[in-house]
């Protein structure tokens, strides 16, 4: 499967590939691509933005933070970075967990995403210090200022 | 008219020059022009010259020239949830795109192409995988010569930009118009070919699933002339279809 | 796209300042370029038949389509001898995602009064006059904007005077006892145009003097400045914005002046 394919158009499948045999008579591309097939999964990929869903993980700045929340202005979804001006808001609750720039885990209400840090690779990637430097994380839960040495609570993604 | 402090103003009233001779003009008799009359007028289709948007294509048949832009998904503004995506189609005219200039707010939208070329669309776009999600699709009509032939090439046009910009579709839509003139059926009709018409349809479908998306029809026709334009068209679908195919492959290709 | 191309786009997107300023370090633009360089520029003229004149403009990947539709009307009581020029650049929602539908934008409407400014030197209005007080031209330059990608004012004003150039009027006649204009369908004379002025902008980013900026670094730009040549080499209009650099040698603004002088000598025998 090397050729490209266009909506509406049926999807040559390999014979091995599992549904194939599977009485389904087809399988109609949605996509202008190449298809993929990895194990029992068939893919056209994209590199195309497109709005967050369940389980993306995105990137974001904070525009607002109040006790309970902080909101986010969602600007790369899934390493896809969206147009300026074409921001997704998102919203990081403190019971949806600790603080900042993380991923987003539910479609939310009608104004925002709900987006959570919860997890080991999620939270602050970049942040600047009350000095105005960009800091550095020294552990999962605070970055050090590198003009005054201070340390700041920040919630950190760890890296890969 | 009320000035508008937001442009640059002319005089309160300007006319259209008025000529010593009209224009040649032939009449219901006489045999179409420059093509048969089930020939359409060439298409030159070009997907994404629009680097500022999404998705986009560029499509000019004969004197007819239309630019499309997709943007987004973007997220749905002052609405409430709602599981299903928006698609939003604005039509805009330039002013200078008709023979008689299009003076900008007064009569430079146009809200039933708009309509038109949404009803085209709307059927084949899978809005069901972006909740809380529009879809803009912006049309402007730099040169338009019939406005059967704008919804048509506009669909055409709307649709390939869609593909460009990666957005799901159950297949590409492309669509085609005809008219009744006298007793014959001419495709693809020019404004002054529509304007001797009693009658003209656009037919817009999704040849790859041998569907219909929306059948547009204006003035009077017999029932059995419009399934003639019905048949004529979707066979013309076809043909624009490997036009689109063609123009999606190269582009993706580069 | 590749991985790392992807990687860059983040960065981009997430801190553009700092993305510009890491290329302005290696003596290099995001799209390649020099700092002094332009973008090719590109005209087609007269592809438009409902228009009097037209002409479509790309600079880089900015397009602009233009075209000119002559209208006729009374003349102002205090102005009997003079037409009228009525220029207007609209800025689509489909051309950028920064607008959105509806009246044309601030930045539409500066555009707007600017194109005026220069584009009145370009025609002597009483060259418009069928009949004094009675009936005279009225020229429609309407330009759109088809992507928006930096400069849309150099290359409006490209899109503007090549339309203008283009532009053919049939030829009128006022009738004093009907009070009507005909034309004819047959006699037309081209329009007379004074001179050609073309545009030249730049832009300050951190002391540094950008020629042609794209849409990425425009919203970065300290100073703004737009030097008009016409054919001569004479200048028409200098509008800076901002506060100049010192550059070394020269300060900012003649350098832009020497500068927009030697591209017009380049350009000239592009802008049909």
């Amino acid at each position: 499967m090397t050729s490209y394919v266009l909506p509406g158009q049926p999807i040559p499948l390999a014979s091995q590939w599992p549904s194939a045999s599977a009485g389904r008579r087809a399988y109609i591309a949605s996509l202008v691509g190449i298809p993929q097939q990895e194990g029992p999964v068939l893919s056209i990929s994209r590199v195309r933005p497109r709005p967050p869903a369940i389980n993306s993980v995105v990137l974001g700045s904070v525009t607002r933070l109040s006790p309970l929340q902080a909101t986010l202005s969602i600007s790369v979804v899934d390493g896809v970075p969206l147009p300026a001006g074409e921001e997704f808001t998102g919203v990081i609750r403190i019971a949806g967990h600790r603080v900042k720039i993380g991923d987003s885990i539910s479609l939310g209400d009608a104004r925002s995403y709900f987006v959570t840090t919860a997890r080991n690779d999620l939270g602050v990637v970049f942040a600047v210090s009350e000095a105005g430097k960009t800091m550095v994380p020294v552990s999962w839960q605070s970055m050090r200022c590198p003009e005054t040495g201070r340390l700041e609570k920040r919630k950190c993604a760890k890296p890969e | 008219m009320a000035l508008d402090r937001r442009r640059i103003n002319g005089p309160e009233e300007s006319f259209p020059p008025v000529f010593d001779s009209d224009a040649l003009q032939w009449k219901l008799e006489d045999a179409r022009k420059d093509r048969s009359p089930d020939d359409i007028r060439p298409i030159f289709l070009q997907p994404g010259l629009i680097s500022q948007a999404n998705g986009s294509a560029y499509i000019e048949t004969a004197k007819t020239k239309i630019a499309c832009a997709v943007y987004g998904p973007r997220q749905s503004k002052n609405t409430t949830y709602s599981e299903m995506g928006r698609l939003n189609v604005e039509v805009k005219f330039t002013p200078f795109s008709c023979v008689r200039r299009r003076a900008p707010m007064r009569d430079a939208e146009d809200r039933s192409i708009a309509v038109a070329i949404h009803q085209a669309l709307v059927s084949s776009v899978r809005l069901e995988l972006l909740p809380k999600s529009t879809i803009d699709i912006f049309v402007t009509i730099i040169e338009s010569d019939g406005l059967d032939g704008c919804v048509a090439s506009g669909s055409v046009a709307a649709s390939t930009a869609l593909a460009d910009a990666g957005i799901e579709l159950l297949g590409l839509v492309t669509s085609c118009a005809a008219s009744v003139v006298g007793k014959k059926l001419w495709l693809d009709p020019t404004e002054e070919e529509a304007r001797l018409s009693k009658g003209t349809l656009v037919l817009s479908c999704m040849p790859a699933l041998k569907k219909i998306t929306s059948v547009w029809q204006t003035g009077e026709m017999k029932v059995a002339e419009a399934l003639g334009c019905m048949d004529a068209c979707q066979e013309k679908c076809t043909e624009i279809h490997s036009v689109v195919a063609q123009a999606l492959l190269e582009s993706a290709k580069i | 796209m590749a991985d790392s191309a992807l990687k860059a786009s983040i960065f981009q997107r997430l801190h553009p300042r700092a993305y510009l300023e890491r290329f302005v370090a290696e003596s290099v633009r995001p799209d390649g370029r020099p700092f002094d360089a332009w973008r090719d520029v590109s005209v087609n003229v007269g592809s438009i038949s409902t228009a009097n004149g037209s002409a479509l403009v790309r600079l880089g990947e900015t397009t602009i389509v233009c075209g000119v539709k002559a209208e006729i009307a009374e003349p102002e009581l205090d102005a009997p001898e003079e037409g009228f020029l009525v220029p207007n650049i609209d800025l689509p929602a489909l051309c950028s995602p920064k607008f959105k539908p509806g009246p044309p934008s601030d930045e539409a409407q500066v555009l707007s009064d600017r194109l005026n400014e220069v584009l009145s030197s370009t025609i002597s209005l009483s060259s418009l006059v069928i009949h004094p007080s009675k009936a005279v031209w009225v020229l429609y330059v309407d330009a759109t904007c088809i992507n928006y990608d930096g400069n849309v004012f150099d290359a409006a004003l490209i899109a503007m005077v090549a339309a203008l150039r283009n532009t053919t009027l049939p030829k009128a006649t006022y009738n004093v006892e009907s009070g009507l204009t005909t034309c004819s369908r047959t006699a037309s004379s081209p329009l007379k145009m004074l001179k050609t002025p073309v545009s030249f902008s730049f832009g300050v980013f951190d002391a540094t003097l950008l020629a042609d900026t794209t849409a990425f670094e425009e919203p970065l730009l300290d100073t703004t400045i737009s030097v008009v040549v016409d054919e001569n080499g004479d200048l028409v209009s200098v509008v800076q914005l901002g506060p100049g650099v010192d550059t070394g040698a020269a300060d900012t603004l003649s350098t832009c002046i020497s500068s927009a002088k030697t591209r017009r000598v380049v350009l000239g025998g592009q802008i049909p």
